[in-house]
């Protein structure tokens, strides 16, 4: 008999990437869900014997489903797939019932491992075609399973033209995956060096005119007082800023966790605000050219401005910027007031080479 | 030429390189002990390798703050990611001399630095790169154009011949403190004051004596503001106080001080020796009047009838609510 499995992750590209990481000639009967009160609905429907969980969701995130299966001691085994990589969320998720964690991108040899190793499934059972069948409640989503041998093509040529107007879901969904990964490394490094719990969000991937920025920038309200550096980066093909724009408010806070005694003065914030975007910065754009493969070199940061209105630390150069690929993480610290806005601007000259890499990783 | 010392060669011309290249490179162990030392750092600190080598970094440059160099190190050690320190956070790592010491106008050299991680074959970070950027140029023209900048937005806002604010910046000021009060309703006067007969001075002494006059005056109204009074010269002779969280009765009190000591004072040109008085008119600003240029014309108005009374006088505008 096939095991009913399920894929509960809100990106379409993950949950393709989980399914082909299965391991080969493993009896499965895959059902996906977009998140967590689908799975939860899959799982009383007996869909769900073995559930793959991401932890960061729209409606439902990863924490409440596990929740939720302890307290309705719902049937089924979950192994947590997520971007979110620090000890911590690693801890809570096991304290809560999870039988083990894989850090993303999902890597085939390490969850055949680990299915492996829990006894979820046996080499033995093998060479029976997989079989997919279109989910029955209504909430779960009716995806059709890309056929392992055969994935999924995206058309990239398409793609590219119409890019240039608006971002096509399909890829803004890999783009919003590409960057949940990179943000959770960045968030691990960051929880490491404040020894805090970093709550990671969902990247907001967006084309915009940089008229638009600063309204894009969800994380900080018009009127705040904020400081900002931008650092230039540039790959074969791809180039772009990153822009690390904290709340003024969020210094005292940030200096504390870092053990600054000196008391807080323009040039102490410039500091803590350098040694922030190193790690933030550096951290990110190493998990995007690993996931891409592809390597950048970072140009020297430079003070967009102290103690100034968003549009104001962005107005400055507005007038050479055009339409650009924004990333926005905005990252929370669990118990603090911090905000602290990251973003990827990508030029759109970029995107041509960042849609190939893309395609490329759906293959 | 064989393959082998092709490759010789090139390493040959790297190393070459590496070593005249006119940015800084440096790499540290664990222990903050200098491994390589390129010919930048050699000419500038004017210490040679061998002499560096093996040595720690902190006892060589006392000028490298151990804490804070520590704090950055630590967590590209830790973390493996590279870190970067800009001139505006602190101005040099290393206290070279500027590369233009006659024709410069920096003291020392300003610097960028990159911190590298640098990994075994094992994966972790064992040795640290330092790469060290002239950026000299970059940071005396920002300074610069800063001082120029603050400079000019000073001009813009102050009368040449007293150093109190012009009329437009003054204006300004009026404008939005009459703004505050609408919405905070705590008590503001507003002083115009005036040299009495001043055409008589310019007439008879000739106007380097008046102005001589204009500038004892306003060394007087700065004397007895207070800093959070805000004093402008409004025309030729006419001057304004902007008194904040001050009712009518407190602005006269201030008015009658300035009076009694302008008709005291003497103020003397080479051989002359001259006095003068003024004319005060003072409004408290409250509901009846209903904009900035309203409040101008009250105490306008007051200072007219302190010229009609026989001058050298204060006349209050009557509070109207």
């Amino acid at each position: 008999m096939s095991t009913p499995l399920l894929i509960c992750d809100d990106s379409n590209m993950a949950r393709k990437q989980v399914a082909r990481s299965l391991p080969d000639g493993w009896d499965v009967d895959i059902s996906f869900a977009t998140n967590g009160s689908e799975a939860i609905e899959a799982i009383k429907a007996g869909k769900g014997d073995v559930l793959l969980l991401d932890l960061n969701m729209p409606v439902m995130d990863g924490y409440e489903v596990l929740q939720a299966i302890v307290k309705e001691d719902l049937p089924t085994m979950v192994i947590v797939i997520s971007g979110d990589i620090q000890p911590e969320a690693h801890q809570r998720v096991t304290s809560l019932g999870a039988l083990d964690f894989i850090q993303k991108p999902v890597n085939k040899n390490k969850l055949t491992e680990i299915l492996s190793a829990y006894g979820v499934f046996t080499a033995e059972t093998k060479e029976v075609a997989l079989e997919v069948k279109p989910a029955a409640s209504p909430s779960v989503s009716k995806l059709n399973l890309p056929p392992v041998s055969a994935p999924e093509k995206v058309d990239v040529t398409k793609k590219q033209e119409e890019s240039v107007g608006f971002l096509e879901p399909d890829l803004r969904d890999c783009y919003q995956e590409i960057a949940n990964v990179a943000m959770g490394r960045a968030g691990d490094l960051l929880a490491r060096l404040l020894d805090v719990f970093v709550v990671l969000p969902i990247p907001n991937v967006n084309l915009i005119e940089v008229s638009e920025l600063s309204m894009a920038l969800s994380a900080v309200e018009v009127n705040e007082s904020t400081s900002g550096i931008c650092q230039g980066f540039i790959g074969a093909g791809v180039s772009g800023e990153a822009l690390l724009i904290l709340n003024d408010s969020s210094f005292q806070d940030v200096a504390t966790l870092m053990n600054y005694n000196q008391t807080l003065d323009e040039n102490s914030e410039l500091e803590l605000l350098m040694d922030l975007a190193n790690v933030l910065i550096g951290a990110c754009l190493s998990g995007v050219s690993e996931q891409l493969d592809m390597s950048f070199s970072q140009g020297h940061p430079v003070v967009l401005g102290q103690h100034r209105k968003i549009s104001e630390l962005i107005a400055t150069n507005s007038a050479r910027w055009r339409r650009t690929l924004a990333i926005e993480i905005s990252y929370n610290i669990e118990n603090y007031p911090i905000k602290c806005d990251l973003l990827l601007l990508f030029t759109e000259e970029s995107m041509k080479t960042l849609n190939n890499k893309i395609a490329y990783l759906l293959d | 030429m064989s393959l082998e010392t092709e490759q010789i060669n090139e390493l040959h011309w790297l190393m070459e390189m590496l070593h005249t290249i006119d940015v800084g490179l440096v790499v540290l162990d664990r222990q903050y002990n200098i491994q390589i030392w390129n010919g930048f750092m050699e000419n500038h600190s004017g210490m040679l390798p061998r002499e560096v080598k093996g040595k720690e970094l902190f006892s060589l440059f006392d000028e490298i703050p151990k804490d804070w160099f520590k704090r950055k190190a630590e967590s590209v050690f830790l973390l493996k990611n590279k870190a970067f320190t800009i001139w505006e956070q602190r101005p040099y790592l290393f206290k070279f001399q500027n590369y233009r010491p006659i024709t410069g106008s920096a003291d020392y050299m300003y610097q960028n630095t990159t911190f590298i991680p640098l990994m075994s074959a094992t994966g972790l970070v064992t040795h640290l790169c330092l790469l060290i950027y002239d950026v000299t140029d970059n940071a005396t023209n920002k300074q610069d154009l800063e001082c120029v900048n603050n400079e000019l937005a000073i001009l813009s806002q102050t009368d040449g011949l007293t150093q109190l604010f012009n009329r437009s910046h003054w204006e300004s000021c009026l404008q939005s403190e009459f703004k505050r009060w609408c919405r905070s309703r705590s008590p503001s006067s507003l002083v115009i004051l005036d040299i009495d007969h001043f055409k008589n001075v310019n007439d008879n002494y000739g106007h380097p004596v008046g102005d001589d006059v204009i500038r004892h005056l306003s060394g007087i109204i700065k004397k007895h503001v207070r800093e959070t009074d805000i004093s402008g010269r409004y025309g030729g002779e006419e001057f304004v106080v902007l008194l904040a969280d001050t009712p009518l009765e407190n602005a006269q009190i201030f008015c009658e001080r300035l009076r009694k000591e302008v008709a005291q004072s003497i103020v003397t040109h080479n051989d002359i020796e001259l006095s003068y008085t003024i004319s005060l008119g003072v409004a408290e600003v409250d509901l009846s009047i209903k904009t900035y240029e309203a409040w101008i014309e009250c105490a306008d108005s007051a200072l007219y009838r302190s010229k009609e009374n026989g001058r050298n006088k204060v006349t209050l505008h009557p509070k109207q609510a």
